[in-house]
Parts: C-alpha cells; sequence; structure tokens
C-alpha cells in the first residue's frame, strides 16, 4: 500500500511538483522580485534541490523509514513525537495550496463564481487518496507524466508568440535584497522536499538513483522556471495583477477567437494534475498521523478533510489574509520542517547502510 | 452409500434409485453365454446408435466379461471410466454418459458416449473480424478445449477440469501455458473456482463475479474473448483461461483495460494501421465519455470554451427548450440506453417499427416539438456510437457517462475533473492477481507499451508482456526477415 518506485518519485518531481507553482506563487513572486523573479525562483530551487540531495543520500545510505531511523535512535515515542508534529505541519501547510486550488477552480472555471460547494466534494476525493497511500501517489505521477508534458508544451507554445523576453532585462537590475525577499517569503511553496523524507523506506534505492531524482527535480524546476519567463514576458508590469498565471498566459492567442478557449482544456488538463498534487499533503498528513497513532488510515484521514472542509470554509473568504500569513510571518516554520529536519535525517542514517 | 455389487439387477436399482427421472433409461442386453448386462443413459444426451455399435455389440458377440476391467477392454470406446459407487455412476449419466453394468462383475464401467445437439462452430456476431480467422467458442466445453488446443499444440498446454454448481454440476477448465503463465496466478484462480457454492453456473459470467477481486468495481473483473485466436494469443502473453461448459465466452485473468482496445485485427493488418485504430478507439471511448459532459459544463458554467460561432448557434438552438442542458442530456442518454436494451431483446420483425420510432418521433418529433435542443441529439448520438468502437467497455461507458453528466450539471467541469482524479485514484490502487488495470501506463512498464494504445512492429516485440511476470519472456526469439 505504501510502496512507491524511484521511477514514480521522479516523475512526481517533473510533472507533479510544478503545478502548484503555477498558480498563485508567480504573482507572489512578481510583487516581490519584478523582474528578477528567474533568480529568486532559482535561489528557492537550488536550497529544495540541495535538500532533495541531501534525503536521497539519507536513502542511500538506508533502507529504513524516518519513522524506523528516529526509533533506532531515540526510541518509539520520540517517533511518534516527531510524526504527529510533522502531520500538523501538513495539515497546516496544506491550508494554502487549497485555498489557491479553490480560488483557481471557482474563477478559472465557471463563469459566474458558484459557492464553496462545488469545490467542496475535492475532500472527498483527497480523503479517498489519503486511504489508498503512497502507491496512489507514485501510480498518478505515472499518469501525469504525459499529461503534464503534452499540456504544459501546448499552453507554452500558445503563449510564446505573445512573449516579450525582454520584459526580463536588464538581467541585474533588482537589488539582491528584493531577490532574497521574493525567495524567502516564497518559501512555502518549496516543501515538496520533506515529502521525499516520508518516502525513505518505501523505495528501493537504485544505482544512481540520487542522480535520477536531483535530475527530474531539475527539469521540474527547469519547467516552472520557463514558465516564469514566459508569463512575465506576456504581461510585464501587469503580471502582478494575473492571478492563477496557468489560464492566462495564453489567453492573448489568436487562433482562438475561432476556436474559443481551446487552450481551455490543457488547462484542465494541468488542473486534473493540481488535484493530485493538492492531495499529497494530505496524503503526508494522514501517513504521518497514521504511524503516531498507530492506526488504519480511515479515521485519520476523516479527521484531516473534515479538519481542513471546516477551515476552508471558516477561511472563505480570508484567502489574501492567509496568504500574508503563510508568506511573511510563518516562512520559519516551512523552514523548519521542510528544509532543517529533512537535512538532519542525513545524521541519523550514520555511515553505513543498515536496512 | 453402498458400492456396487457384482449384480447387475441390484446395481441397475442401486442407481435408478438415485436417477428417478424419466428421461434416465436403462437398456438391457445378454452377452453369448446368457449373462445380464444394462446399459443406464439419459435419453437425448447419449448417442444411441453408438451404444448399441460399440457398447453392446461387441460385449453381445462374446461371454460375458469378468470384471469391469475387462469389459473396458471389450468395448470400442476409447473413453471409459471405472466407477465403485452409484454417486459417481449418477454424475456420469447426467453427463450424457452410458454407465455399464454387467452381471457378475463387480463395480460399473462409464462409457464417454455424449452427444448433445450442439450449434456449428461459427464466426461470434460480437467480435467480427475482415481480416483473421473467423471461429468462435461453441456452448461446449470439450469443443472449445479442442478448438484452443488446435491453436497451441504443446504438451505445455494444461487444462484443469473442474465442477462447480452444487445442482449444475458445470464443467470448468482453467488453462494455462505452464512455464509462461504465472503459476501462483493459475493456482489462486483453481482455489477460488474450487470455493464457489452455489447451485448452480449457467455461463461463464458467474464464474466472472466469483473471480472478481473488487466486486463492487465498475469495471469488469476479468477479460473476455469468444475467439479461440484471442484466447491463444493471451495465453501466450501469459494469462491464464476460464472455460465453462454451456458459456462461449472465455474468460482470461489477470485483466489489464488496455487489452479492451486491442482489436484481433490490429495483428493481421499494417502496424500503422492497428496504431491509428487503437488511437482512434481511444480517442472515441474518451468523447463518449467526456464529450456529454464538457457539453453540459460548458453550457452552464464556461461558455468561453466554445467558439463564439458555435456558441451562437447553440444558443439558437437551445431557445425555448424547457429542460436545463444537464438534463436534457440525461434524458437523452437515457432514451439512448432504453433504445439500446429495446433493439437487443425485441423480435426482428419489430425492429422497423422500432427505427422508425426511435429515430422520427423520439428524435426528429422531439426536437421540432421544442423538447429538446438539435445540438443535444448530435451529442448523444456521437456519444453513443462513440462507445461501440470499444464494445467490451459500453456497460462501463454507459454508466460512467450519465454519472458524468449529473456531475457536470450540477458541479460543473471541476466535478468532471474530480470525478475523473477519484476513477483514476481507484483504478491504480485496484490490482486482481497482481496485475495493476491500469498498466502499462500506471504503473509505466516501458516494454509493454508496445503494445498499448500504440502497436510496434511485429519485429520490436520480442518479449511478452512483462506485467505478467512470466518466466519465459522471449516470445521472438529471432528477428524476421527484412
Amino acid at each position: 500500500m505504501d510502496k512507491i518506485k524511484l521511477r514514480q518519485i521522479c516523475f512526481y518531481f517533473a510533472a507533479v511538483m510544478p503545478v502548484a507553482k503555477m498558480l498563485v506563487y508567480p504573482t507572489a513572486l512578481v510583487y516581490r522580485a519584478r523582474s528578477g523573479l528567474l533568480f529568486s525562483a532559482l535561489l528557492n530551487f537550488l536550497a529544495e534541490g540541495l535538500i532533495v540531495l541531501l534525503v536521497m543520500l539519507a536513502a542511500k545510505r538506508t533502507g529504513c523509514s524516518l519513522f524506523g531511523l528516529i526509533r533506532q535512535k531515540f526510541g518509539d515515542a520520540a517517533a511518534r513525537c516527531v510524526y504527529g508534529l510533522f502531520a500538523l505541519f501538513f495539515l497546516f501547510s496544506a491550508l494554502l495550496p487549497l485555498m489557491e486550488q479553490k480560488n483557481f477552480v471557482l474563477q478559472v472555471m465557471y463563469e459566474n463564481t458558484p459557492s464553496l460547494i462545488s469545490f467542496a466534494p475535492f475532500f472527498f476525493v483527497s480523503f479517498y487518496a489519503a486511504v489508498k497511500g503512497f502507491k496512489s501517489i507514485g501510480r498518478l505521477a505515472d499518469i501525469a507524466l504525459p499529461v503534464f508534458v503534452l499540456s504544459f508544451a501546448a499552453l507554452i507554445l500558445l503563449a510564446l508568440p505573445h512573449a516579450d523576453f525582454s520584459a526580463l532585462l536588464p538581467l541585474l537590475a533588482v537589488p539582491a535584497k528584493k531577490l532574497a525577499a521574493g525567495s524567502l517569503f516564497s518559501i512555502n511553496w518549496y516543501t515538496d522536499c520533506a515529502f521525499l523524507l516520508f518516502f525513505l523506506g518505501h523505495f528501493k534505492y537504485e544505482k544512481g538513483g540520487a542522480v535520477k531524482v536531483l535530475s527530474a527535480y531539475a527539469a521540474g524546476s527547469a519547467a516552472v522556471l520557463l514558465f516564469l519567463a514566459v508569463f512575465y514576458g506576456v504581461f510585464s508590469d501587469i503580471a502582478v495583477r494575473q492571478q492563477n498565471a496557468i489560464a492566462q498566459i495564453s489567453k492573448y492567442t489568436t487562433s482562438l477567437s475561432s476556436l474559443g478557449r481551446a487552450d481551455y482544456l490543457f488547462v484542465f488538463a494541468l488542473a486534473l494534475i493540481v488535484i493530485i498534487r493538492m492531495c499529497v499533503p494530505v496524503q503526508m498528513c494522514v501517513h504521518c498521523a497514521s504511524a503516531a497513532i498507530g492506526c488504519k488510515p480511515f479515521f485519520p484521514a476523516l479527521a484531516a478533510n473534515a479538519l481542513l472542509l471546516a477551515a476552508a470554509v471558516f477561511f472563505n473568504y480570508s484567502y489574501l489574509e492567509i496568504q500574508t500569513l503563510f508568506t511573511q510571518k510563518l516562512w520559519p516554520l516551512f523552514f523548519l520542517f521542510a528544509y532543517l529536519v529533512p537535512a538532519a535525517a542525513l545524521l541519523l542514517c550514520g555511515r553505513k547502510k543498515h536496512e | 452409500m453402498k458400492n456396487f455389487t457384482s449384480s447387475c439387477k441390484e446395481n441397475t436399482a442401486a442407481l435408478k434409485a438415485l436417477l428417478t427421472s424419466e428421461d434416465i433409461l436403462v437398456y438391457t442386453f445378454y452377452t453369448k453365454d446368457g449373462k445380464e448386462c444394462a446399459a443406464v443413459y439419459a435419453d437425448g444426451m447419449t448417442d444411441k446408435a453408438l451404444l448399441g455399435e460399440a457398447l453392446a455389440r461387441p460385449l453381445a458377440a462374446g461371454d460375458a466379461p469378468p470384471s469391469a476391467e475387462e469389459a473396458a477392454k471389450r468395448i470400442l470406446c476409447p473413453e471409459s471410466k471405472l466407477l465403485q459407487s452409484p454417486c459417481e455412476a449418477a454424475r456420469e449419466v447426467l453427463a450424457g454418459n452410458a454407465v455399464l453394468f454387467v452381471d457378475g462383475a463387480e463395480g460399473a464401467l462409464a462409457a464417454g458416449l455424449k452427444k448433445i445437439s450442439l450449434r456449428a462452430v461459427a464466426e461470434p456476431p460480437g467480435s467480427i473480424a475482415v481480416k483473421g480467422p473467423r471461429e468462435g467458442f461453441i456452448e461446449d466445453l470439450k469443443t472449445n478445449m479442442a478448438l484452443v488446443r488446435n491453436r497451441l499444440k504443446t504438451p505445455r498446454l494444461i487444462f484443469k477440469t473442474l465442477t462447480v454448481g452444487r445442482q449444475s454440476g458445470t464443467a470448468v477448465a482453467v488453462g494455462y501455458l505452464d512455464g509462461i503463465a504465472d503459476g501462483k496466478i493459475a493456482a489462486k484462480i483453481e482455489e477460488r473456482i474450487r470455493a464457489i457454492d452455489i447451485d448452480g453456473v449457467p455461463d461463464s459470467s458467474y464464474v466472472a463475479k466469483f473471480l472478481a477481486e473488487r466486486p463492487l468495481s465498475l469495471f469488469k473483473p476479468a477479460g473476455t474473448t469468444e475467439k479461440p485466436d484471442v484466447l491463444a494469443a493471451k495465453m501466450l502473453e501469459g494469462r491464464v483461461a476460464i472455460l465453462v461448459d454451456g458459456s462461449p465466452i472465455a474468460l482470461t485473468l489477470p485483466y489489464l483495460i488496455t487489452e479492451d482496445f486491442q482489436g484481433a485485427q490490429d495483428y493481421f493488418a499494417s502496424f500503422y494501421r492497428a496504431t491509428a485504430s487503437r488511437l482512434i478507439r481511444f480517442f472515441a471511448v474518451c468523447l463518449s465519455l467526456f464529450l456529454p459532459a464538457f457539453y453540459v459544463a460548458a453550457q452552464l458554467f464556461k461558455l468561453q470554451l466554445l467558439p463564439l460561432g458555435f456558441l451562437l448557434t447553440i444558443a439558437g438552438s437551445v431557445r425555448g427548450i424547457p429542460l436545463p442542458p444537464g438534463a436534457e442530456l440525461f434524458f437523452l442518454l437515457v432514451v439512448l440506453e432504453i433504445l439500446i436494451e429495446a433493439s437487443i431483446r425485441m423480435p426482428k420483425y419489430v425492429a422497423l417499427a422500432l427505427s422508425v420510432t426511435g429515430a422520427l418521433v423520439l428524435g426528429d418529433t422531439a426536437v421540432k416539438a421544442g423538447l429538446v435542443s438539435s445540438s443535444a441529439i448530435i451529442i448523444m448520438a456521437l456519444s453513443g456510437i462513440a462507445a461501440y468502437t470499444v464494445p467490451e467497455l459500453v456497460g462501463t461507458v454507459s454508466l460512467l457517462r450519465l454519472v458524468y453528466v449529473v456531475v457536470a450539471g450540477s458541479l460543473g467541469p471541476f466535478g468532471v475533473l474530480l470525478l475523473t482524479a477519484l476513477i483514476l485514484i481507484d483504478l491504480v490502487t485496484s490490482d486482481a492477481y497482481g496485475c495493476p488495470p491500469l498498466a502499462p501506463f500506471s504503473p509505466l512498464v516501458k516494454k509493454d507499451l508496445k503494445d498499448s494504445v500504440l502497436k510496434a512492429p511485429l519485429a520490436n516485440m520480442r518479449e511478452r508482456p512483462a506485467v505478467f511476470g512470466t518466466k519465459n519472456k522471449t516470445r521472438l526469439k529471432k528477428n524476421l526477415p527484412r
């Protein structure tokens, strides 16, 4: 149930990870870094890529799960505590992407913004995915790769003729401080490396595994950077107002006047991957909670989704406040759980490989 | 119950006590030395001419054999079996064989003289081939087994025959190629069939339900075919076949959804043509599933999806229609299902009347009366026709598209995406007999993609599908001459 293959992890980083960074993230990044958005994003990718590398090195040294590693070093109670904390972290970190997705759905897929009821069934899908464990993440990543490649390529090709890349020039016009702020305040969009930590012990490390995963991560990152470049090229100064970038970049394509918004078909295909991606933090939360409590995933999945649904209802009209809280105030929390703890996992593994 | 004795009269009486029906007959004759012999058989199921020629004549021509073994040597029947108890004998009689008793010889002898009027081996109407073999399975298990063996003349072809059904006593054969099919899967299937405790098995679909690892799934539990060449090809790939007496439909396990997109004649046509055909089938199934849903969602929730000209045409056609688009299309799809159900079951001589009623009254007149829009009729017709490009999936697709229309009408495009995600999550995690139904796409099995929605040239398909975990992987040893 909780087995995943190295190939599927690669596909996750290449095809599932990028879509979460194509909704509100480009606008948020432009707000801070302006035309230097590529450098800001690159900083984040390098930092997250380093953590991915460290976790993969840990995977090379051990065939044990994080739970097993902590239990060996600090005992069962400590392992349960760490998993419990991570369950809370994943539950918390799922909130902003969920609200992003909700706004994306309600704004892009409907002419007249419907009620939250239209979005609520997502939690049933998320519940079902959470009950099915890592196997569903891996196998959905297998399906996501061709869907992502085709849809992303189509959208970029439709948008390219309208992109003026000179808007990104001069390259070093934005002060380093703004670039750093752009990176730091968008750290909440870079938590996929924490997922990798929990895949430890659930996949078989193959020769060259670290290189493969890192290459896939680089491919996914390159896709996001290309997207950001095209996005800024198309909208330049008004990019900061173009939320849900994924549905915006190809809207000026001239052929669409005779075909309708045919690009929406590709946007919908990517939206399917967005659904898959948004389930992942919930799946991780349920995985950690069921390990911490020592129960089957059914009840943690039910509780996690009920809580997120309640939060989505409660914060229905407070997206901006939540985004501000997550990006400006709570970045140290994301830094701790998504970067420091995964990096420390390497220390738990020791030097020799142990099962 | 007591075993048979050496008295012909006692044995016959014991068997008749079990088989009291009037169509169980006893043919009594005498040997040269005056000993009584009796053959018990079921009227209409046993070949009476053969009973006289192969069984009675050789015995009547000589002295009585001292034992049942000796009697087996005298009769001119290649299929014989020694029996000890009336229960065993009753089973043989009910299977259409004759049971012979000889006075003075202990036990009984069953002779394979079964003869039931069967239809000829003909092309199955459900899978007609323009190119390629045209023979199809019939309702007789032995004929079907012979048709398969005729195509796989190898000692590695193993058939294990089991009996299922407390009242029907239906013979079920599990067939596989030893060394190619996974022995564990064959053993698991055998075990499940043995565990079936039901009064009767009229068709292989009953067995399929017991073999299902997820009985509540919308998707079918096993692959099916009516053609021996297709079954042989599937067995050569490493699948296990299940043949049921009385059913012309063979089951195959493990089942992959992609196999329903593979037509028999894909393997006889050029690989370009085969690939194009498969892509068309795949596109048609997607069209059948999603077109009605997106039509409804686009009208209700996202008008920008449609080009302006098309939008104006639709707007013109739906003006004054009393039903909302979702309800309109749902109603039309239900009407389509009713027409299909009726056309399958109605007598042929009323077909014309129904076609006229269906096409003119329900279609044309409904549009003219302003009850439904012409664009909705087109969408319904296109969706209905497209589903039949893959007949094996029609049942599932018909149901799912109704669900999709309801979801699209109530939740819009996001509902359609959520339902798709839900189905995908369900499919990717529902392995049956060790095989995921969405393989080779999820999990990705690169080698098996050569014979999936795409069809590679035969020379490139050197290995059997990896997803079945066959031990003997090589299919093509030498390359084709170029």
